[in-house]
């Protein structure tokens, strides 16, 4: 059975070869890319290909389980598929609360999934977890070109300490991976729609024992929204696709609000939620 | 195309000093660098390049994965960079992954420069790190396959193995020249070793800006300014990086029997090193 992807307009084919027809424009050990091929190799895993943003080669190496294909292909590969559709992947998890429409940024084990599962604890609605789309459509369910969020998860990852944390049994839940303890928490999913995108979290860690927040501003607002682009490094080999997100982001970050907020590394998730939830810097803008 | 300086240490032997006198060495600057200018000399364990390198969120990855990963990750990141020389902060032991390939490539670096400090001092200043207990931290000094980091949202698993094989892996390998430092001589004559790392490294040499250097990284200044700052390395509870730096300072802290037990273990190459004579009797 093909794994499943959650956008439309997509084929995925496995195969047993791959051809890259085009010259990369930037190559490593782990990917090569242009604007319209991409190529990932993970070891013990699979080689995928994406082409113009609507097909997807799968060769699965010896011995592959299909979680950990399935895994790759719903991250990595995914953004560029997101990539070459033009589309922008900020690393982040999103959801909805006081009626604003919000991305948490941030590293890979910042607390972004942790933290919006919190959140959708609260009551608020669940949009996408650790890659959230953000486009500008022409024609969308928003007037004047405002910068929405594309909703296309149904699932949380979440390390077992969290979904303990958060009050989750573990039992029953997929593991992501046959060897990792983080497992995919079923959300409800409220919403399958665009949503107009507000505020922009970013959630860093430092070793004092205090929370602190900062609004951006200016040309910083740009930056921060540049280095929380998912797998910003396929930009190496897009040049084009670079002068696109370029200007997209100018005209999202003049749009929206970008706060900064930085944790405790050793903070517990209720602590940071109720430090965001009760930020006025964020909601009351 | 860039080659990596590897700045190998046990965790608390003076790489951190070194960075700070290499910020302001290589800016030349009149005034001490801030704290934070040391992220030029990156860390080899940090997730954030691992990610950008391999295209993988490395904590979806056994440890054991992410190694067979480095070599390769190293191998871009020097190929992809217009410097000469690229500096890389790193307490892993010098190991082979489970492909059979060294972690720090031999084709991609240009050598290690390798900091070794007393482990009576280590200890004392590691338990002062970490804030885990001085016993805690001998264990883990005397422990074959200690490692640390590899947990979420903190650095890649660095392999530590004990303090003196930590020290035996880097200069018993035959891939990548190795110029060792001791924490002490830099402290007793730091114009001397700070000077011949900038010779070795083939940098520009100037005393006037060594001087200057080594003023703007002294401990009193690095200490005032996390004061002043914070230091985003200190650990959420040690209270201070830059504790006491000073030689010696086990004296102060360890027991008889804690003093015997580290010399029990690593009688050989302190030997070597000069912190025991040959009756086995501490030096420093």
């Amino acid at each position: 059975m093909a794994p499943k992807l959650p956008i439309d307009s997509l084929e995925v084919e496995f195969g047993n070869k791959i051809q890259f027809t085009s010259e990369p424009l930037f190559s490593n050990h782990a990917f090569k890319i242009n604007e319209s091929e991409f190529e990932l190799s993970i070891e013990g895993v699979a080689t995928y290909k994406v082409k113009g943003g609507r097909h997807i080669d799968i060769i699965p190496h010896e011995g592959a389980d299909k979680e950990s294909i399935e895994l790759f292909l719903n991250g990595s590969v995914l953004g560029a598929v997101l990539f070459q559709r033009g589309i922008i992947p900020l690393h982040g998890s999103s959801f909805i609360h006081k009626g604003k429409g919000v991305i948490v940024c941030g590293a890979s084990g910042a607390g972004k999934s942790s933290v919006t599962a919190a959140f959708c604890k609260r009551g608020a609605q669940f949009i996408n977890d650790d890659i959230s789309p953000v486009a500008i459509l022409q024609n969308s369910s928003h007037s004047n070109n405002l910068p929405e969020i594309l909703p296309i998860f149904s699932t949380i990852k979440l390390w077992k300490d969290s979904l303990l944390d958060l009050g989750y049994e573990q039992s029953g839940l997929r593991k992501i991976r046959p060897s990792m303890e983080k497992f995919y928490l079923p959300v409800d999913k409220s919403t399958n729609i665009n949503i107009k995108l507000d505020t922009v979290i970013i959630l860093t860690t430092h070793q004092a024992e205090e929370f602190k927040s900062e609004v951006l501003t200016g040309i910083s607002k740009y930056n921060v929204l540049r280095r929380n682009i998912y797998r910003k490094s396929y930009l190496r080999g897009m040049p084009e696709t670079s002068k696109k997100f370029f200007s997209q982001l100018i005209n999202i970050a003049s749009q929206i609000d970008v706060v900064l907020i930085t944790r405790p590394k050793r903070a517990r998730i209720a602590d940071t939620v109720d430090f965001i939830d009760n930020d006025s810097l964020i909601w009351k803008r | 195309m860039a080659k990596i300086v590897w700045l190998a240490s046990y965790p608390k032997s003076g790489n951190t000093w070194f960075r700070m006198f290499l910020a302001n060495y290589l800016k030349d600057s009149k005034e001490p660098l801030p704290l934070e200018d040391i992220e030029r000399t990156t860390i080899s364990s940090s997730p954030e390049e691992f990610e950008d390198e391999s295209a993988i969120n490395p904590f979806e990855l056994t440890s054991e994965e992410v190694d067979n990963y480095r070599p390769a990750n190293y191998r871009s990141v020097a190929a992809n960079s217009p410097e000469r020389l690229i500096f890389k902060k790193t307490h892993d032991a010098y190991t082979i992954n489970r492909k059979g390939e060294p972690i720090f490539p031999g084709d991609a670096s240009y050598g290690a420069v390798y900091f070794v400090r007393n482990p009576l001092d280590v200890a004392i200043s590691y338990a002062n790190h970490n804030t885990s207990g001085l016993d805690k931290v001998i264990c883990t000094m005397i422990k074959e396959n200690a490692f640390i980091g590899g947990r979420v949202g903190d650095q890649l698993r660095q392999i530590l193995l004990t303090w003196d094989n930590h020290y035996y892996s880097w200069q018993n390998q035959n891939q990548i020249p190795v110029h060792s430092v001791r924490y002490e001589d830099m402290v007793m004559k730091p114009k001397e070793i700070f000077g011949s790392i900038v010779n070795w490294l083939e940098l520009p040499y100037d005393e006037e800006r060594i001087d200057r250097a080594l003023n703007n990284s002294n401990f009193k200044t690095l200490q005032e300014m996390e004061q002043r700052d914070g230091f985003r390395e200190r650990l959420q509870n040690c209270k201070q990086f830059f504790w006491k730096g000073k030689i010696g300072n086990y004296r102060d802290h360890l027991t008889k029997e804690q003093v015997e037990l580290l010399i029990e273990n690593f009688k050989k190459l302190m030997l070597q090193l000069g912190y025991i004579d040959e009756r086995g009797e501490l030096t420093i």
